[in-house]
């Protein structure tokens, strides 16, 4: 066992999604329920939340992706878990509160149907026979029969098909045994049936994030794209870490950490802070590394600065940088009885350290010399995110946990 | 209201700290300070008074039936560890009265904005116990766990796990304030004792090497970071963590 799980934990380690949250689902007389804003129960040496028993039944596969530890083509250690020994796992796990729940995937094994019914075995074995009712995220097989998928999806609270690549391209010539379309198609069923009682939590992907040659407005068009046409809650970033030798693949050692940064940061501004792709990009390619894409807006855009605290809009308080949702919800209810000065932010835990660029309390600059000036204030942030050295290669897991 | 130099002390319970407010604010009194007579230490200086109220249960009604979430903020505030935070709950309750639910627009006032940082810092930390509270199987039947977090949390702790596995027996033991609460698959009690925990060993030890070695694997060390990791999970917690105690 001790031997199965390392090599299935370490296959599976390379999927970013660990978040437990956005189900409600109840204890009926057995063992756990759900967190509907998901608990982060550790945190690995790599700083990322570890919520979830997030493991591969097996990493045997017959396919081929040329960027995954797993394919066919390398000669690594293989293992199979018995659903009886994940369900042994995952209860045992969870009864002494490591876990919130189980995030079960798996390489291709005989053929999608055939590993579609593994897993379905397993998680009906865990639901009815051990009463588990804590979280569980099933990866959706590509290739799989519909019925199977429908027959899962009823039984667990999140379902994910990773779209690996943005492009159908880069997807032929890294993933040549999947195609588009066979996603699509998942994403398309979980969407047609999802209510209280089918994947409630709603279904995710992934996107790899420099293993092809997509430009970051690529990968968030994309992104845009999933979230409007499918509903999916989150589409996580992965950025690609060098584990197989391929002339197809970029040749790098560390994996651009600081991208994938970025680009979640972008996503949510998509998603919470009603920005536009427009916005995100004003006709660039890729985002700046060196600020992120919301300061990096706000620069380009200072003509729309400084705002007055005390009488700016919700969706322009929650535009200025360094200001979250929470902070502009702060400020507009505080500021119905009094009129704020900067001290006032600072007492309300509101950081000014981006913001003091952007605004005025009462018609009064943070301090003179902050009179809008581009180059200056420019300088001074990029400054500060460098020291801060905290901002950076922050996992954004915890984030979601919260914000939800 | 008149200030008043007297020090009024209450039982420690939250419901005979409301007690203790109705009644000063029936008496339109300010007082210098509010202690719990558990901890209070007696000296020659301060002027004490020991009310021993009972029977003003009117505010603590009124606010429990028609103001939930005030009655949540105070009962967080009450929770958490600061020392002044008696007699922060004094004023938010003076100011609620006038207010009423718009007292959350009063951050300006520092009992108002006090009060609602220190309740929200004891949802926060309830929610990461929630995750970080670990559980031995005793004899193959109790789940125990031992905690040490900086404020009171153990009651919203139970409350969540009494729902979770509420078909097991479990003990969760505050090794701060030396207070456990018992679930019996029923019902929660709660009181004090000192445990000595230590020889406490799982039924099956094999479960936590697994979760140890599950532990390491997940970890991508291309990307190692452990900054980050103790910005999330703080030093102070490791020690009742068992995937960080031989670290
Ligand atoms: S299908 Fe591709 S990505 Fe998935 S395990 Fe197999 S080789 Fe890896």
């Amino acid at each position: 066992m001790q031997e199965k799980l390392k090599i299935l934990a370490d296959s599976a380690k390379y999927d970013a999604s660990c978040s437990s949250s956005g189900s409600k689902r109840i204890n009926k007389n057995g063992i756990g329920n759900a967190s509907y804003s998901g608990i982060c129960h550790s945190f690995s040496s790599d700083g990322r939340c570890i919520s979830l028993l997030k493991i591969l039944m097996t990493n045997c596969c017959i396919f081929d992706c040329k960027y995954c530890i797993n394919r066919k083509s390398n000669n690594v250690k293989r293992a199979i878990f018995t659903p009886q020994e994940i369900c042994e796992l995952t209860i045992n796990f969870y009864k002494r509160n490591y876990i919130e729940g189980l995030f079960l995937s798996s390489g291709i094994i005989n053929s999608p149907d055939w590993t579609a019914e593994k897993l379905l075995e397993t998680i009906l074995l865990l639901r009815n026979k051990y009463k588990f009712n804590g979280y569980i995220h099933v990866k959706a097989i590509p290739g799989a029969n519909r019925n199977l998928i429908k027959k899962i999806g009823s039984l667990v609270d999140r379902m994910s098909a990773n779209i690996e690549l943005p492009t159908n391209e880069s997807l032929k010539l890294l993933a040549p045994n999947k195609n588009e379309k066979d996603i699509n198609n998942i994403m398309q069923t979980i969407k047609n049936n999802k209510c209280k009682d089918f994947v409630p939590a709603g279904q995710s992907t992934q996107m790899i994030i420099g293993a092809a040659k997509e430009t970051d407005f690529q990968i968030m068009k994309k992104s845009f794209y999933l979230y409007k046409n499918y509903n999916l809650k989150r589409v996580f970033y992965s950025a690609y870490v060098p584990v197989n030798n391929d002339k197809l693949l970029p040749n790098i050692i560390t994996p651009p950490l600081l991208r994938e940064n970025r680009l979640y940061q972008a996503d949510w501004l998509l998603r919470f802070y009603k920005f536009s792709l427009n916005d995100l990009f004003d006709n660039y390619e890729n985002f700046n590394v060196l600020l992120d894409p919301k300061t990096d807006w706000a620069i380009r855009h200072l003509d729309r600065f400084p705002l007055e605290v005390n009488n700016a809009s919700f969706d322009e308080l929650i535009k200025i940088p360094g200001i979250g949702l929470n902070s502009a919800k702060k400020i507009l209810s505080s500021r119905k009885v009094w009129s704020l000065t900067f001290d006032d932010l600072k007492k309300m835990g509101i950081s000014l350290k981006k913001a003091k660029y952007f605004i005025t309390c009462n018609n009064k600059y943070y301090s003179e010399k902050y009179t809008i000036n581009q180059s200056l204030i420019y300088a001074n942030l990029i400054n500060n995110e460098f020291r801060d050295k905290k901002a950076l290669h922050v996992q954004l897991s915890l984030f979601d946990e919260i914000k939800q | 209201m008149k200030s008043s130099n007297n020090i009024f002390l209450y039982d420690g319970t939250f419901v005979n700290l409301l007690c203790l407010i109705e009644y000063l604010i029936d008496e339109r009194i300010k007082p210098i300070d509010i202690c719990n007579e558990n901890t209070y230490e007696y000296n020659l200086i301060d002027n004490i008074i020991n009310l021993n109220l009972k029977n003003k249960i009117k505010l603590h009604e009124y606010i429990n039936k028609n103001y939930k979430n005030i009655y949540k903020t105070i009962y967080y505030v009450f929770l958490s560890n600061n020392e002044k935070k008696e007699i922060i709950i004094f004023y938010f309750i003076v100011n609620f009265l006038k207010y009423k639910n718009n007292i959350y627009n009063y951050r300006y006032l520092n009992c108002v904005n006090k009060a609602l940082n220190l309740s929200l810092r004891v949802s926060r930390e309830t929610h990461k116990f929630k995750g970080f509270t670990r559980f031995k199987l005793i004899n193959g039947k109790i789940l125990f766990a031992v905690i040490c977090p900086d404020n009171n949390i153990l009651p919203l702790l139970s409350n969540h796990f009494s729902k979770r596995l509420k078909n097991d027996f479990w003990l969760i033991y505050d090794e701060k304030r030396q207070s456990y609460c018992l679930y019996n698959k029923k019902h929660c009690y709660f009181g004090n004792a000192t445990i000595n925990f230590n020889k406490f060993e799982d039924t099956n030890i094999m479960w936590e090497n697994l979760w140890k070695t599950f532990f390491k694997n997940i970890a991508i060390k291309e990307r190692k970071n452990l900054k980050c990791q103790m910005n999330f999970l703080p030093k102070k917690y490791w020690k009742n963590i068992i995937e960080m105690e031989d670290l």
